[in-house]
C-alpha cells in the first residue's frame, strides 16, 4: 500500500526511486566545496595575476622594424584588412614601406605572423589593448615593436599540399615560397623591368636574351629561388600578365 | 541635592534593574544594560558640560534622572538590537556568496575584508539607482506592500532572542507571534504582484500564495510538536527544556528534515524561490521595484532566511546552549547562537547549490503528500515519547 502511495507521488519523470533522493547532488556539491576550500579554486584574480600563456599565444602582432622587408605579405593575407603599408623613414633616413596595424579591426588570427617570410612580424601575448579613442588603436610600424620576442612567437606557416599528399609525400611546407613561386611566361614579357623594381627581396635580375627587331636588348626577369619570398608583388605589377604564381612541385 | 564636582559625579554606572522604570520586569537584559550605560556616558557628559556653563541648572539633572535615562536607553536599545541583526544578516549574505562561489569552483566576492565589503558596495550601488515606477500600477499598494514586507521581516528578525539575556520581548507565546508575523509576507507578495500591473509580478505573487498553501501547515504542525515536547511556546523555555534533556534534533530527526525544507520555503530561498524565479519570471514579484526598494527587499529576503535558520536553531539545535559545558554557557551565548544560525544557513546554501528549483505542482505534491505525512509521523513519535515518560 505504501508503495502504491509513493508510486502515485512519482510523476512519471522519475523512473527509479533514486531519482527522488536529493542527497546525491548534495554530496557532489559538498565534495567540490571541500576540494575548493582546501585547494585554490580554478579561477585567478585577473588584474593581479594571470594565467600562463604559451609563446605562440595569439595576442597583438608585433613587428621587428629592421627585419621587415616591406613585402606586403601581411597586408595581402590579413582577413580583416587591418593592415596597410605606410611610408616611414628607417634608421638611416631612407623612405621605406612598413605595415601599420589597426587593432580595432584585428581579429588576432596571427596570419600576418605566419605568412611573414622574414619572421619580422610575430605574435605576442599582449591582449590588454584598451584605449580611449579608436584612432589610438592604430599601431604604427614603430609602435608595433616588442622587446621580448622569443622563438616560439615566430609562428610558422605549416601547410601540407593535397598534391603532395596524393603523391605519397606528407611533409609539411614551412614557408610560403616553398609552396608557390612566380614563373615567367616569356612570350608575353615586354622587358619593362617593373617586376625588378617592385621586388622587395631583390631576387629578380634582368638578364639579356638577344636583341629584338629594333636592336633593343630583350630582358627577361630571372628569379633567384633562394631569396624569393613569393610575395606576389611582381605578379601584381606585371602589365601583361606574364608572371604567374605556380605551385612548387 | 548632591554636589557635582567632576564628570565622574555625573557618570556612575548604576544597575539598570534598580531603575523603577526598567521595562523588562525582573529579567536581566544585556543590550538594555549596555545602552543604559552608554546613555550614562553620553547624557552624563552633556549634563556635565551644561553644568559647567550654567551651574546648578535643572536640565543637567533632568538628563540623568531615572525616567530620561530609561527613555534614551530604549532608543539606543532599538539601534543596538537592529545593528546586531543587520550585521548578522550581512555576514550571512557574505557567507552565501563565498560558499556558493567555492561550491561552484570559483572565489566569490573579493572586495575588501575577504569580500565582506561587497555588501556595503551593493548598498551604495542600489542607493544611487533611479527610482523607477510604473505609471499604470496601483501606487498605494505598490509602495505599502513592500514597506510591510520589509517592516515585518525586520520586526521578526529583531524579535528573535539571541540568548536568555538578549531579547526584545519575552512573551509566553513568542514562538507563535514570530511565526504569525512570518507567515504574513506571502499575502503582501500577492497584493504587490497584483498592484504592479505586470504579468511576471502577478505570476510571482500567485506562486507565493500557492506555495504558502503547501508548506505552512506541516511547518506549524512541527512547531506545535516541538512546543508540545517542551511544554511551552516561550522560546526561552524551549531552549531550557532542550538543555535539560537533549537537543530536539535527536527525537525529532524526521521533523528536522521536514522543518528545514519548510523553513527554506518560508524564506523563499532556492530551491523554493518560485515567487522570484529569476530564470523564468524576470524577478518574479520584484520585477518593477527599482533602486533602494529592491535593495531593501533583498535585505528583507536575507533577514527572513536568517529568521528561518534561527527558528531551526531554537527548535532543534538547542538554541544558545551547548551541551556538556555547564556554566560556560553563560559566557557568550549570543555568539554560540549566531554561529549555530550561520551553520544552518550554510546547510541551506548547500541545498541551494545542489538542487534545482521545484515546479509549482511539485511543491504542492511535496507539501501535502510528503511533508504533511512526515510531520504527522513526527508528531506520533513525539506523542509516544511524551506518553512513555521519556520527556
Amino acid at each position: 500500500m505504501t508503495m502504491d502511495y509513493l508510486d502515485k507521488y512519482r510523476d512519471g519523470r522519475h523512473k527509479s526511486w533514486k531519482d527522488l533522493w536529493i542527497m546525491k547532488p548534495i554530496v557532489v556539491v559538498t565534495k567540490v566545496f571541500n576540494k575548493t576550500v582546501v585547494h585554490r579554486p580554478v579561477t585567478v584574480l585577473y588584474p593581479y595575476e594571470s594565467l600562463w600563456e604559451p609563446d605562440n599565444y595569439r595576442g597583438r602582432p608585433a613587428l621587428d622594424f629592421n627585419k621587415c622587408i616591406g613585402c606586403g605579405m601581411c597586408v595581402r593575407m590579413c582577413p580583416c584588412t587591418a593592415i596597410i603599408l605606410v611610408d616611414c623613414p628607417d634608421d638611416e633616413g631612407n623612405n621605406v614601406e612598413r605595415p601599420q596595424v589597426n587593432m580595432g579591426r584585428c581579429a588576432f588570427c596571427g596570419y600576418c605572423a605566419e605568412y611573414c617570410p622574414e619572421d619580422a612580424m610575430t605574435v605576442t601575448p599582449i591582449v590588454e589593448l584598451a584605449e580611449y579613442t579608436r584612432s589610438d588603436l592604430i599601431y604604427g610600424p614603430r609602435r608595433l615593436a616588442y622587446d621580448h620576442t622569443t622563438e616560439g612567437m615566430k609562428v610558422k606557416l605549416e601547410e601540407t599540399l593535397i598534391s603532395d599528399y596524393k603523391a605519397g609525400n606528407g611533409e609539411k611546407r614551412y614557408l610560403h615560397s616553398k609552396i608557390d613561386r612566380p614563373e615567367l611566361e616569356s612570350s608575353k614579357c615586354i622587358s619593362c623591368k617593373k617586376c625588378f623594381k617592385v621586388c622587395p627581396a631583390k631576387a629578380i635580375v634582368m638578364t639579356e636574351h638577344g636583341k629584338n627587331a629594333k636592336g633593343r636588348p630583350i630582358l627577361w626577369p630571372e628569379i633567384n629561388n633562394e631569396t624569393c619570398v613569393s610575395c606576389n608583388n611582381c605578379v601584381d605589377a606585371c602589365p601583361k600578365q606574364a608572371l604567374h604564381m605556380k605551385e612548387v612541385l | 541635592m548632591t554636589s557635582y564636582q567632576s564628570i565622574l559625579d555625573w557618570i556612575n554606572y548604576p544597575d539598570p534593574m534598580i531603575n523603577p522604570y526598567y521595562p523588562f520586569g525582573d529579567i536581566y537584559n544585556l543590550p538594555y544594560d549596555i545602552c543604559y550605560k552608554l546613555w550614562e556616558i553620553i547624557g552624563g557628559t552633556i549634563a556635565w558640560l551644561i553644568n559647567l556653563i550654567f551651574p546648578g541648572n535643572s536640565v543637567s539633572t533632568w538628563l540623568v534622572c531615572d525616567m530620561t535615562t530609561n527613555f534614551f536607553a530604549l532608543i539606543l536599545f532599538m539601534v543596538v538590537i537592529f545593528l546586531v541583526v543587520f550585521v548578522g544578516v550581512l555576514i550571512s549574505l557574505w557567507e552565501e556568496r563565498k560558499v556558493l562561489g567555492r561550491a561552484m569552483d570559483r572565489r566569490g566576492t573579493m572586495i575588501g575584508m575577504m569580500g565582506f565589503l561587497q555588501c556595503v558596495a551593493d548598498g551604495f550601488k542600489t542607493f544611487m539607482k533611479d527610482n523607477i515606477q510604473t505609471k499604470k500600477g496601483d501606487n498605494m499598494t505598490y509602495i505599502w506592500t513592500v514597506s510591510l514586507i520589509i517592516g515585518t521581516s525586520m520586526l521578526i528578525a529583531c524579535m528573535i532572542p539571541l540568548s536568555d539575556r538578549w531579547f526584545v520581548v519575552n512573551y509566553d507565546t513568542g514562538l507563535l507571534i514570530i511565526m504569525a508575523l512570518y507567515a504574513l509576507a506571502p499575502f503582501f507578495i500577492l497584493v504587490s504582484g497584483w498592484s504592479q500591473n505586470n504579468k511576471y509580478s502577478l505570476i510571482g505573487g500567485i506562486r507565493a500564495a500557492e506555495m504558502m498553501v503547501a508548506y505552512e501547515v506541516p511547518m506549524l504542525i512541527i512547531i506545535a510538536t516541538a512546543s508540545l515536547l517542551a511544554g511551552s511556546f516561550n522560546i526561552g523555555d524551549i531552549v531550557q527544556a532542550q538543555y535539560d534533556t537533549m537537543p530536539y534534533i535527536i527525537p525529532m530527526c524526521i521533523g528536522f528534515v521536514t522543518f528545514f525544507l519548510c523553513a527554506t520555503a518560508e524564506a523563499e530561498r532556492s530551491p523554493f524561490d518560485l515567487a522570484e524565479a529569476e530564470s523564468e519570471l524576470v524577478e518574479g514579484w520584484q520585477t518593477e521595484y527599482a533602486g533602494m526598494k529592491w535593495g531593501l527587499i533583498m535585505l528583507a529576503d536575507y533577514m527572513r532566511g536568517y529568521v528561518s535558520c534561527a527558528m531551526i536553531t531554537i527548535l532543534f539545535l538547542g538554541g544558545w546552549d551547548l551541551p556538556f559545558i555547564g556554566d560556560l554557557n553563560n559566557v557568550m551565548p549570543e555568539i554560540v547562537f549566531l554561529l549555530k544560525t550561520w551553520f544552518v544557513f550554510f546547510l541551506m546554501i548547500m541545498l541551494r547549490c545542489a538542487v534545482g528549483r521545484v515546479r509549482t505542482d511539485t511543491i504542492l505534491n511535496l507539501g501535502w503528500k510528503v511533508f504533511m505525512p512526515l510531520s504527522i509521523v513526527n508528531l506520533m513519535i513525539v506523542l509516544i515519547l511524551k506518553v512513555g515518560g521519556i520527556f
